[in-house]
């Protein structure tokens, strides 16, 4: 076939071109073969993977959150939509190397600028708290000194530099406490901190702003960020009319909780905010997105997982220009489940209105009240005061937020579980039960109030000058309650009875040990935090003698079981607390944790499920016991000489106790506690009451921080909450009392 | 046969046409390639937003329509007659040369134009043509026969002007296609052992010269080629050709369906990285359907080198197909990452018109050294 003579070459060197020319052809064909079949064939997964890294997107789509009711079906946190600006960062002009400006910023400048009467202050202080946030107070106030941009600083000490950082959550507390304490000049040294109150110029807002924008684009590029929360529904309809103009902003429309009742219900259902930096990893492995925002406190908190739902995703498939194009798969969103709460908002309304005037009259600090179904441990309704607008949570933390942050008297704490006070007479329920249970009295032993207790000096047992004194409260007024059964000794709270019992008296009576009383109080709840389903709940040790001796290197002498037999001393608890040992009492010897979810709804399928009551014990009291108590708390509201004859309601007996707890608030000037003219220390007013005597169905726990008498401090709110509960619920039967 | 020994001893201008010898398959397969470039092209620039770019698949139609005229006109055209243009055609190579060193416009940190009233021409392109006929008409003028040292030396001398001026351009792709062409065209007329061994020995020196002068960018597209990970930016464009090729797979995504395209993250699409498409749109399989196009095309040429009656014919033709076989092998090997990024394109297939019917042109010149030998009956 090449044997043609025309082909070859006269010396025959055309035989090797002839080969060699089609060698060559196959063998880089051959190499091109081979390299593609590893290519394509060989390595084909781990490309066809890469590829699939270029052009899909996953994007979250959120799950509308559950919807929060009251135990009556009233609507108390729903969601509405809410208006962001944002920044994509990719969409923003380059900035051309040939020109002398800077085009990324110039473009910033003008979606600011495009914000018009929009940017007021409050928009600005939004805006720099978000950048802030984002960026960090170091990157945050280095962009703003390497620009020459203007800022005023505050300073503050070294140490409420770290405090600050951890009650911002920047800071783990944890990790600073076991941290090796740091050096002395540190500690001494001042932190200048950007001041976030001072609004930035709109120059500074830029360059923090193109910043933020230029860390972004290193990673995904093309997803929006907020610069600006809350926009009104105009505002944001005209900024994305204009948005050609303006390129790499976007008005985004997300959703945001609404509280209907805001600061009536703020600490029961809490509020949400961007996660926690120093839980973000935490919450990345839960599978939460960076921007998403989490209940903190409350309700929103506790019940986070349940009314989050399931967020859906979308595969999209994206070009080189990060432009969205077609759909590749869509997971819808699984809805958050809905909560039906065992408030009542109305009580609840009620509550808190009362609450607050009382604290007005009284000009009063703070102050709780709460109700409980003494039947089931269900929480009615729960009111901290002062109390805060929850939704300014929801967007923008303008001035407002700033308030709340800054007021010295901490509104954000729920002092019903986050409060630690003295619960003052109100305990000397579970003396009077510890008492009775350990056999020191029986309903009918009778002690004699015949003025103030000398207990003798233990060293100098025959100084009558060196004993120490022991009043009750009816000494101050200057007569003496004498003989006193138990339930009389209730009724009016003498304190000389329960010293009696609580500590009993050299060679005439033989009263509780330190251990019963003890045991009792823990039986009844004091110890531990009443599992109550809101976070944030604190409690404390119930004082015995080894407590003593770890905390105070001195061991239990037996006027500090007078002390706490009265409820005062080192005994500390919530106001929760008092209010769950009044439970067992009121409903024949059950203590329950205190439950504020009553069921879930599912919205989609309709399916509910219903928390059932938590029982934590019968505290083993015999009826008789548990009897005397309960009249003698009778009696303290329904006879003549009653502690608490104001917390009368028409057509329900009532029966309540009241407790006047002194406390001692540290003055710096006076290096000791702050006491009144008199030399009185100052109290806290408390009041406990259930309703209706015989077949309770409420029971309530009044708390004025600073109040004075319990009788005249507390009592009437209590009596208000309880009328109106008996008013609202329409069913005030008469019962006929049994002497 | 009437021709055949008529042809063998007597002058050129005894032979006539023999239309009986042309190859339908060479037509066929140049055809083949040159029309699914155009389905290629027009995968490649969907979607592009600047109109010039998106109309490239039309263009192509019609510079293909040309090309096949150019073809024919290239066959009809007598090819001995090329051999007067030697002597010209090298002057004519380092004129214009010169005229881009004065002249030339500057393109990509690149002088390569010249510009022609509004249109910029880039003479290299047609140089690579004139340079096949000027070397087929020396080697088989003053070497074929006697196989003289001095006389190749004599050749590669006179042609170290015409590179260098290449090379300071700079333009080093060009300058390796031309060496490969002139090497491959001297192997093919046919050089002593020893003249290949000094030759090559030559060659190696030069090249160790050579790298010391490279430009940056040139520098920048080698190291890139052997350390790709170092220089992100800029090995971009390979890696993102690396994944198109091998998210094909065996049997492709299927026309007008690659991610990798269609998306854009491939660049240069309709030109340098056309060969990344065809593997990601049709695979393993379709793009060995390519390379064994392009085989059979050069077979057929390699055919009808062995078969010229002369060697001028033969070395015109072999030429041509060792021009066509590295610009091949390059722009696939630089789509799979075996080669350096030249910026070469693939013959026939990729976007570019003067491309297209400059190589139908050269392609139907073979077809005139096969319809000018003798009518013989060939077993193919």
């Amino acid at each position: 076939m090449f044997s043609s003579p025309a082909a070859g070459h006269p010396d025959g060197s055309g035989r090797y071109v002839r080969i060699g020319v089609r060698l060559v052809l196959v063998v880089l064909l051959g190499l091109l073969i081979v390299r593609l079949y590893q290519l394509q064939v060989r390595r084909h997964e781990s490309f066809a993977a890469q590829a699939d890294a270029n052009r899909l997107r996953t994007i979250e789509i959120p799950a509308p959150r559950g919807l929060v009711f009251d135990r009556n079906g009233e609507l108390l946190a729903r969601n509405r939509p809410s208006y962001q600006l944002a920044i994509v960062p990719e969409e923003l002009p380059d900035d051309d190397l040939d020109t002398e400006a800077d085009e990324e910023y110039e473009a910033i400048l003008q979606i600011l600028e495009s914000l018009g009467p929009n940017l007021d202050r409050n928009a600005v202080l939004d805006m720099q708290r978000n950048l802030h946030r984002s960026l960090g107070w170091l990157d945050y106030r280095r962009i703003l000194v390497d620009n020459k941009v203007p800022f005023s600083v505050f300073e503050i000490p070294y140490r409420e530099f770290v405090d600050l950082l951890i009650q911002i959550g920047v800071v783990d507390a944890t990790a600073v406490e076991s941290a090796p304490i740091e050096e002395e000049a540190a500690a001494a040294s001042m932190v200048s901190l950007p001041d976030l109150n001072q609004p930035l110029p709109i120059e500074g807002l830029a360059i923090l702003i193109q910043s933020l924008a230029q860390t972004r684009q290193q990673g995904n590029s093309s997803e929006p960020f907020p610069i600006l929360t809350g926009l009104s529904r105009e505002a944001a309809f005209t900024i994305s009319e204009q948005s050609f103009r303006y390129p790499g902003s976007r008005i985004l429309d997300v959703s945001v909780r609404e509280y209907v009742y805001g600061e009536l219900a703020s600490h029961i259902l809490g509020f949400m905010g961007p996660i926690p930096s120093s839980l973000a990893e935490d919450y990345r492995q839960r599978g939460y997105s960076p921007e998403e925002r989490i209940g903190l406190s409350g309700v929103e908190a506790e019940y986070q997982e349940i009314l989050r739902g399931t967020p859906g995703q979308r595969t999209i498939e994206a070009d080189i220009f990060g432009r969205v194009g077609r759909t590749i798969d869509e997971v819808a969103p699984q809805p958050g489940q809905d909560i039906i709460l065992t408030v009542d908002i109305q009580l609840q309304r009620v509550m808190y209105k009362a609450l607050q005037e009382m604290l007005t009259v009284r000009d009063a600090i703070s102050g709780v009240a709460i109700a409980v179904d003494p039947r089931s441990g269900q929480l009615l309704g729960m009111v901290s005061l002062p109390s805060f607008d929850n939704n300014i949570f929801s967007e923008g933390l303008g001035e407002t937020y700033t308030r709340i942050i800054e007021d010295e008297r901490k509104p954000l704490i729920n002092y019903a579980i986050g409060g630690l006070y003295p619960p003052g007479s109100t305990f000397k329920i579970v003396t009077a039960s510890a008492g009775m249970a350990e056999g020191v009295i029986t309903p009918r032993t009778v002690i004699v109030d015949e003025g103030p207790i000398y207990l003798p000096n233990k060293f100098f047992p025959d100084d009558p000058s060196q004993a120490q004194e022991f009043v009750s409260w009816n000494h101050h007024q200057d007569f003496n309650h004498g003989p006193l059964t138990l339930r009389e000794a209730i009724a009016v709270s003498n304190d000389i009875y329960f010293y009696y019992v609580g500590g009993g008296y050299p060679q005439t009576f033989l009263g509780l040990t330190q251990e019963e009383l003890a045991q009792w109080a823990r039986v009844f709840g004091y110890g531990s935090a009443t599992g109550i389903d809101l976070p944030g709940e604190i409690s404390f040790s119930v004082p015995d003698d080894q407590w003593k001796r770890v905390n105070w290197a001195s061991s239990w002498v037996q006027g500090d079981s007078y002390n706490m037999a009265i409820g005062q001393g080192y005994l500390l608890a919530t106001p929760l607390q008092v209010l769950q040992s009044l439970v067992p009492i009121a409903n024949g010897g059950m203590l329950y944790e205190p439950q504020v979810a009553l069921q879930i709804t599912d919205p989609s399928t309709g399916r509910t499920q219903e928390f059932e009551p938590r029982p934590i014990r019968d505290v083993g009291l015999d009826r008789v016991i548990l009897d005397t108590i309960r009249l003698g708390m009778r009696d303290a509201v329904n006879s003549v000489e009653g502690t608490a004859t104001r917390g009368r309601i028409e057509g329900v007996i009532v029966a309540g106790k009241t407790g006047t707890a002194e406390f001692c608030e540290y003055d710096p000037v006076l290096e000791d506690c702050r006491r009144d003219e008199e030399g009185d220390l100052p109290t806290h007013a408390s009041y406990l009451a259930f309703a209706p005597f015989n077949n309770p169905e409420i029971a309530v726990m009044v708390f004025v921080y600073d109040g004075g008498e319990g009788s005249t401090a507390a009592v009437p709110v209590g009596t208000a909450i309880l009328d109106a509960w008996f008013t609202i619920k329409g069913q005030g039967s008469l019962e006929t009392g049994t002497g | 046969m009437l021709f055949t020994s008529a042809s063998r001893t007597t002058g050129v201008s005894r032979r006539g046409l023999a239309l009986v010898h042309f190859d339908w398959w060479l037509l066929a397969a140049c055809l083949a390639l040159a029309i699914f470039g155009v389905a290629m092209i027009f995968s490649a620039t969907r979607g592009v937003v600047d109109p010039v770019i998106q109309n490239r698949w039309t263009a192509q139609i019609v510079f293909l329509v040309i090309g096949v005229v150019a073809f024919f006109v290239g066959a009809l055209l007598d090819y001995r007659l090329l051999r007067l243009a030697g002597w010209p055609g090298y002057c004519f190579l380092l004129g214009v040369l010169v005229l881009v060193e004065l002249f030339g416009t500057q393109q990509n940190l690149a002088v390569r134009w010249l510009s022609v009233g509004n249109t910029a021409v880039q003479p290299t392109e047609a140089g690579k043509f004139v340079l096949i006929v000027v070397i087929a008409w020396y080697l088989s003028r003053f070497y074929s026969e006697e196989k003289r040292l001095s006389v190749l030396f004599l050749a590669l001398g006179a042609l170290v002007p015409p590179l260098l001026l290449v090379y300071r351009q700079p333009d080093l792709g060009m300058v390796v296609t031309m060496l490969f062409i002139i090497g491959a065209m001297i192997l093919i007329s046919g050089v002593t052992a020893a003249h290949f061994l000094i030759l090559s020995s030559l060659a190696l020196a030069v090249l160790f010269l050579a790298y010391g002068t490279l430009q940056d960018y040139m520098l920048d597209r080698i190291n890139m080629f052997l350390a790709p990970d170092d220089n992100r930016e800029a090995a971009f464009n390979v890696t993102q050709a690396l994944i198109s090729v091998g998210n094909g797979g065996w049997f492709g995504r299927g026309w007008l369906e690659g991610t990798q395209s269609q998306l854009f993250y491939l660049r240069v699409r309709h030109t340098d990285f056309i060969f990344s498409v065809v593997a990601e749109e049709f695979g393993f399989v379709g793009s060995c359907a390519l390379l064994l196009v392009f085989g059979f095309l050069l077979w057929r040429l390699v055919r009808t080198m062995e078969l010229a009656e002369d060697a001028f014919g033969r070395l015109l033709v072999g030429g041509v197909a060792a021009l066509i076989l590295f610009q091949m092998f390059v722009n696939v090997g630089m789509n799979i990452r075996l080669m350096p990024v030249t910026g070469m394109t693939l013959p026939l297939v990729s976007s570019g018109g003067s491309s297209l019917v400059s190589t139908m042109f050269a392609i139907g010149l073979t077809q005139s050294v096969n319809l000018r030998r003798s009518v013989r009956v060939d077993v193919f």
